[in-house]
Parts: C-alpha cells; structure tokens; sequence
C-alpha cells in the first residue's frame, strides 16, 4: 500500500471545497446584492446612497472611532506587559502567558456578561458612558490577541544587539527607541491588524454593554432585518473593501521595514 | 497495474474527504431525521410535518413532580413529555397515522420572513399578527379547511374552544376583503404595557407611554431595539393629548378612529416620531432585544416596556426574590397583538393528509389542558377560552391567582369578555387579592377598558416600510453632523501629524541613501 501518495493539489482539495461553498460563493452573492436594486437590475444607488447619508458615514466614523481607540489602549496596555515578560528572567514565564491567554477559552459573551456587572459596581449607572464602555469591553476582548504577537517578537530580540547599542554608549531609554521598538514593528502590526478589524465590527459588545448607537456589523444587521439585502450587502462590501485597504497598507508596511531597517542597523 | 490501482485509490480517498466535509456540514440535518425508532414497526407512510415556531413558546415537558396543576374541577396537569411528542402519538393513536414533527424555531418576525424568502419551507409557522397580515396580502397561505370550522366535531378543539373576544377580532379585521379567520387561528395574545418598580415610579407615572421620555428616570427606563414597538410608543407620545380627550374616547367611532391614528404612517407623522425617539434615545437606558427582563429584575431599571407575557415572566421572577414588580397600561393606548398559526403554501401545497396534521397540530395546541400547559410554561395568554362545559382555562386562572377562602382585601375581576364575549357575565368573576389587579392577573388578562382602548398595528406597505426603517437607523445610527468641533480639530492634529511622519521619513530616507 506504499504506492499511495497524495499530490499536493489533491490535499488542497478539501480546503478548496470549503472556501468555495463558504467564502467565494457566499461573496459572490453579495456583490450580486450590492449592485443591484430591487428588481434586479444594475444600480449604483446603494454606492452612493451609503457615501451621502451623514449617518452611514456617521457610523463609519463612529466604528472607526472605537476602534483606533481600542486598538490604541490595547496597544499601550499589552507592550509593556510584553516587554517585561519577554525580557526578564523569570523561570515560569510560560505559566504567566497561560494566564493572559487563558480568557480566551472562555466564551466571550459569558466573559461580557461579567464584565457588565463589575462595570454596574464601578459606574453605577452603565448607560451614561456608552462609548467608553464599549472600549472597555472590546480592550478586554481583545487584549490576548495583542499581548501574543507583541511577546513572540520581543522574544526572538537578539540580545546581542541591545548589548552592541549599550557598548556603543546608548541609554537604556535610547537603546528602546533606537533598537527594541523598531525591531518590534512586526509584532506591532500583527497586534493591531488582529485588534482593530474586529472591533470596528463587533456589535454584540456594544448591545451588551447598553451602547445603542450602531456600528458597522449592527447597521447592516438592521438592512437585513428590514427585508433589504441590496444597501446591507453594500455596506459589507465596503467594509470588505476598507479591510483589504488596510491589509494592504500593513503589509506594505511591514515588507518596507524588514527590508530597510533591518539593512540600517546592519 | 498496481499503479493505476493507487491511483484509484488516490482518487477514492480524496472523495471520501470531500465527502466527509459535506457530511459533516449536513451533520445536523442527518442526526435530526434519525428518530423515535418504536415507530418504525410498520411500513406505513410517514407524515412529516414542519413546523417553525418561536423560541421558548411551547411546553417542552419534564416538569418536576410538585409542578402538578391541580384544578378545583378535578383535572390534573403534568407536562411530562414535550408538547411536539405527545402530538405525535396522539395523533397516531386518534387517527392511526403516523405524523413527524420537524420543529424548529425562528427569533424574529423578520427573521422569519427572510428565512422564508431565502427557500426554507415550512408547513406550519406561527408569526405575529402583522406578518400573517403581509403573508395574506401575498397569498403565501393556504386557508383552513371547512372541517376545521365544524363545531360538532369534537377534536375541533381550536374552533370549540377559542375566546369569543379573540374570534371575533380575526373575523373582522380583513386583507383583500378575506378575514384573518380563514386563514389564520390563533395561538397566544397579549397588550403592551409597562413593568415598572412602584416603590419609585407611581402607577399615574407609568400609565402613559410619556415615562419612556421622562427625564425624571434618566439612564433609568428601556424600550424594545424593534421598530415597530418604537414607532407604536412615539406614536402614543405625539397623540398623547388627542387620545385621552373626552370628545376622541367617547365618539362613536372610536375604535377605528384609534386604529387609524395609531397606523399613522404619513411623512409627517414619521418625521416627528424620529424626534420623539431621537429624544428618547438620549433618555433610555438601552433598546434591549432580551436583556430587558433580568436588568429589570435585578433593578438595573425602573421600568421597561415590555410584551404582557414577558411581563408575567419577568414580575414571576422578581417575586422569587421578594421583589415587586407591577404592570401598568398606558391611559392613550395599547398595542394588542396576535401570535397565529398559519400554512404555507410552499410547504402544504396541494396535500391533503399534511394539511390534516397540519390542522390537527393546531387543534391539539387548543385542547384546553394542553393549552394549560403552554400558558404555564411561557407564561403567555392562550386565546383558547374553553369549549362549552370546559371550564379548565378558568379553573386554571382561578387557580393561579384566585384568593385563598379567608383571605381579606379582594376584589372580583371580571373576565366575562374573554370566556363568554360578555362583559357582564356573572359565571366568569374571580375573586381575587386586591394586589393582583395591577399584577400578573392584570398583564395576562388585562381588564376589558384596556381591551377597549387596544389598538391592532398594521402592516405597513412597501414604501412606509421603508421610510419608517430609514427614520429608525437615523435615529440608531451616529450622524456626522453631531461630531464636535474639539473632535475635528483633533483629527486634523491626527492626520497633520501622520502626514509630516511619513514626510520625515521619506526625507531621512533619501538623505541616507545620498550619503
């Protein structure tokens, strides 16, 4: 039975399966949906229609919001923890990043609901701080993903270039700036990547947490609710198209540094 | 030889995993058609029957022992079995056919709709009053056969049984000239009102949908996330004045005259219920879809508006805390609504032995103990009132909230509109604890003055509809314009600042490779 061997297009054949019934075909319907009305003719109105409303905007605006605010709390929250777990000389440093990580096997709605009642105990009343809440509900969603990027690449930091900046006369806070935090940019980007798409669409934090302005995910729900599948699939589609701008911009990005900066400091 | 076998081989495998991926994303159709296997004795034909209802709206069974209902008329009631298994031997044993239930359940109304749409079929789905209407007016049902109308039989336990009062609504409200009746038969019923906790609200304060837009409770009051309960309690804001005045209540039209106001879908009207909720929206402590009920029972809120069964439900689980929680009706008006059974077309179609399940399903539901058991379990108003010499239903409202003999502080609470069509009917007063009359009793069956100022929510056509979703996503979503000016500037600062970076950089850039 040793002649039985599997080409590698055969092996993809059952990925291939799935994207196609669950990602390209399901995709395809939408542009279907977005570009056309009713009647099932060809239109651009949604296009327009989502660009001069100033509450799609608006809530494009307001996702947006939430989420570079997210994204930057949990930024400045998970690097130092990062930093200081990937730099010390603690013996059990695995057990410490269980820690972090392990709220993630928890199912996040029970971790919401939680988190609703600590809130209800520090503020008292949660409906006079809806934005602030939701950040803080999608911080603590999101927090694991950015901690593990940030603590992976600061682990592989070759010390002997840190030692090379000291013996060159720089400080320790210029040995950060100048080595550490650039040699650190990819995990930076995975973190925020990981971190700031989710959360311009994670509606189920904020209907949890009493914010009953929508975002992204709650207005196309609220299209589709209404029976209209054409302006909700535009605006998927838009969302769609913003996250491949950014994906693209990332990468970008992070190919650029790699190359560049990694040859400056050689 | 052997290689081509390999081949083969090769080729088998990766079918097989392809085939696995499939079965695996049907896995739950495949376990759900493998069933009750004491049935498969004989080779008689199977009825299968699928039926769409709403989640938590039927008795599931494996009630504990001490949950017997023991009525003073001598019936004894126990759901052991779930409602859907009981039909499915009941129904073999009265007619010695064979039916399956297929049940499975939908969130929404609308979620029910698009489901339908999108090619699901169903035999049997039970949405609200307002989607049976927009079913009807697409000739999506199939009517109820003329042997579902006959009174002499006696497994007719809907057409026996149901409430005078609930008939008569479906037989006079019409869709292209067609009663509900033909095509609808009802299942529970229920008003809008207000759970409100009375050692803070008083009961005049929460008997007007104005509570919802008192600043008095700010942050401390929430309303349903649903467009049409919205529009229906803004609407009951703005007319405020018209609707209580002497000259509107006591005209002689007045019940359609409040059916027309409260179906208001003029432009105008529309514009200032965007105001009267936009203002809303500034003084709510959320629109909640589910979360209304425990915020409530933990205090969170003071009051909620909510459906008369999750009123029930929701002062039933306070009181187990020792906590009271009362239910008012709003003085201008109330929205009385209907959960119906209906059959659909592209699932019925032309067979009759489905459509006699179909109906039997329905019946079955009605006969009064088993309606006993679905009041008891989702707390909601069956709109089967009992046959003719059947007094079950009103034995078991009795023996919900009638006073104990030597109870002091009772009132009688008459409920001759539901079981008889007659207000005045003497055999159908209970006697109760004067506290019930603003409680549970009050939210299942309310007094007949709130069935009088009820009002049944149309509809609403194509284009209202989509002006009224329009006016609700204005109202829920964030408008530009009401950024504030220190945002801006501060995003200008953002973008100003990441411009000049990126300038920066590109210049050090080209210095280095100069140098």
């Amino acid at each position: 039975m040793n002649g039985i061997r599997f080409t590698r297009k055969q092996l993809c054949i059952p990925y291939a399966l799935f994207l196609i019934c669950f990602v390209v075909a399901p995709l395809l319907v939408i542009v279907y949906y977005a570009f056309t009305n009713g009647e099932g003719q060809f239109t651009l109105a949604n296009l327009s229609g989502f660009f001069s409303s100033p509450n799609t905007i608006g809530t494009l605006a307001y996702s947006f919001a939430i989420a570079v605010v997210t994204t930057c709390v949990c930024l400045l929250i998970a690097y130092p923890v990062a930093y200081i777990l990937a730099r010390s000389n603690l013996k059990r440093k695995y057990a410490i990043v269980m820690v972090f990580v392990l709220p993630m096997w928890i199912n996040f709605t029970l971790r919401i609901t939680a988190l609703k009642e600590v809130l209800t105990v520090l503020e008292g009343n949660l409906a006079y701080h809806p934005f602030l809440n939701s950040v803080i509900g999608m911080t603590y969603d999101f927090l694991p993903f950015m901690i593990l990027p940030l603590y992976t690449t600061l682990m592989k930091l070759d010390n002997s270039l840190l030692e090379a900046a000291n013996d060159l006369g720089a400080n320790r806070a210029q040995t950060f700036f100048k080595v550490t935090l650039p040699l650190s940019v990819p995990g930076i980007i995975s973190g925020i990547v990981m971190v700031f798409l989710p959360s311009m669409t994670n509606y189920v934090v904020l209907d949890m947490l009493y914010n009953s302005t929508y975002i992204m995910g709650s207005l196309i729900g609220s299209y589709f609710a209404a029976y209209d599948w054409h302006n909700g699939s535009m605006i998927a589609l838009i969302l769609l198209f913003i996250i491949l701008i950014f994906t693209l911009f990332t990468n970008k990005y992070e190919a650029e540094d790699a190359g560049g900066r990694g040859g400056a400091l050689l | 030889m052997k290689k081509s076998v390999s081949r083969i081989l090769r080729m088998m495998i990766a079918v097989l995993l392809c085939v696995v991926c499939v079965v695996s994303a049907l896995g739950d159709t495949v376990t759900a058609g493998v069933y009750d296997t004491d049935m498969s004795d004989s080779s008689d034909e199977v009825i299968t029957l699928r039926v769409c209802n709403w989640e938590e709206y039927i008795d599931l069974g494996d009630w504990d022992e001490e949950e017997l209902i023991d009525l003073d008329n001598g019936t004894e009631i126990l759901g052991i079995n779930s409602m859907v298994e009981d039909f499915e031997k009941w129904y073999y044993e009265t007619y010695g056919v064979k039916v399956k239930v297929e049940y499975s359940c939908f969130g929404t109304n609308e979620d029910l709709y698009n489901m339908l749409t999108l090619g699901d079929v169903y035999d049997l789905v039970c949405p609200s009053e307002y989607l049976i209407m927009k079913l009807m007016a697409e000739e999506k049902l199939v009517p109820y056969s003329e042997e579902f109308f006959n009174e002499e039989n006696e497994l007719n336990y809907y057409t026996r049984g149901v409430s005078p009062f609930i008939q008569e609504s479906f037989e006079n409200n019409e869709i292209n000239g067609e009663a509900w009746s033909k095509y609808a038969a009802g299942y529970m019923w229920g008003v809008t009102g207000i759970v409100y906790n009375p050692e803070e609200i008083t009961e005049e304060e929460a008997s007007t949908w104005a509570i919802l837009n008192n600043r008095k409770y700010n942050r401390r009051v929430t309303i349903k996330d649903n467009v049409r309960d919205s529009y229906f309690a803004a609407l009951g804001i703005m007319k405020a004045d018209e609707l209580t005045a002497p000259d509107f209540i006591n005209a002689e039209n007045y019940y359609d005259r409040l059916a027309e106001e409260m179906n208001d879908v003029s432009p105008e009207t529309i514009e200032a219920v965007q105001d009267i909720l936009q203002d809303m929206q500034q003084n709510v402590y959320s629109f909640e879809t589910d979360s209304g009920k425990a915020d409530m029972v933990s205090g969170k809120v003071l009051a909620n508006y909510q459906w008369s069964g999750d009123a029930v439900y929701t002062m039933d689980q306070a009181e187990e805390d020792d906590f009271i929680l009362k239910f008012a009706v709003p003085e201008e008006c109330t929205n009385l609504y209907f959960d119906g059974w209906v059959m659909l077309k592209s699932g019925i179609g032309e067979d009759t032995a489905k459509q006699h399940a179909a109906e039997a399903f329905v019946n079955f539901l009605s006969r009064p103990d088993n309606a006993v058991r679905n009041m008891y379990y989702i707390g909601y108003t069956s709109v089967i009132a009992g046959a003719a010499g059947d007094d079950t239903i009103f034995e078991y409202v009795n023996w919900c909230y009638g006073a104990e003999d030597d109870e002091e502080n009772v009132e009688d609470y008459r409920l001759g509109y539901f079981f008889s069509g007659d207000a005045e009917d003497e055999d159908y007063i209970i006697t109760v604890p004067s506290e019930q009359i603003s409680r549970q009793l009050y939210a299942q069956y309310p007094t007949e003055d709130v069935i009088n100022r009820s009002a049944i929510m149309q509809y609403f056509d194509d284009a209202s509809n989509q002006a009224i979703n329009q006016m609700w996503i204005n109202v829920r979503c964030y408008n530009m314009k009401d950024v504030p000016v220190g945002v801006w500037i501060f995003c200008m600062i953002v973008i100003v600042a990441m411009i000049l970076l990126v300038v920066l950089r590109v210049m050090a850039k080209r210095a280095y490779k100069k140098w």
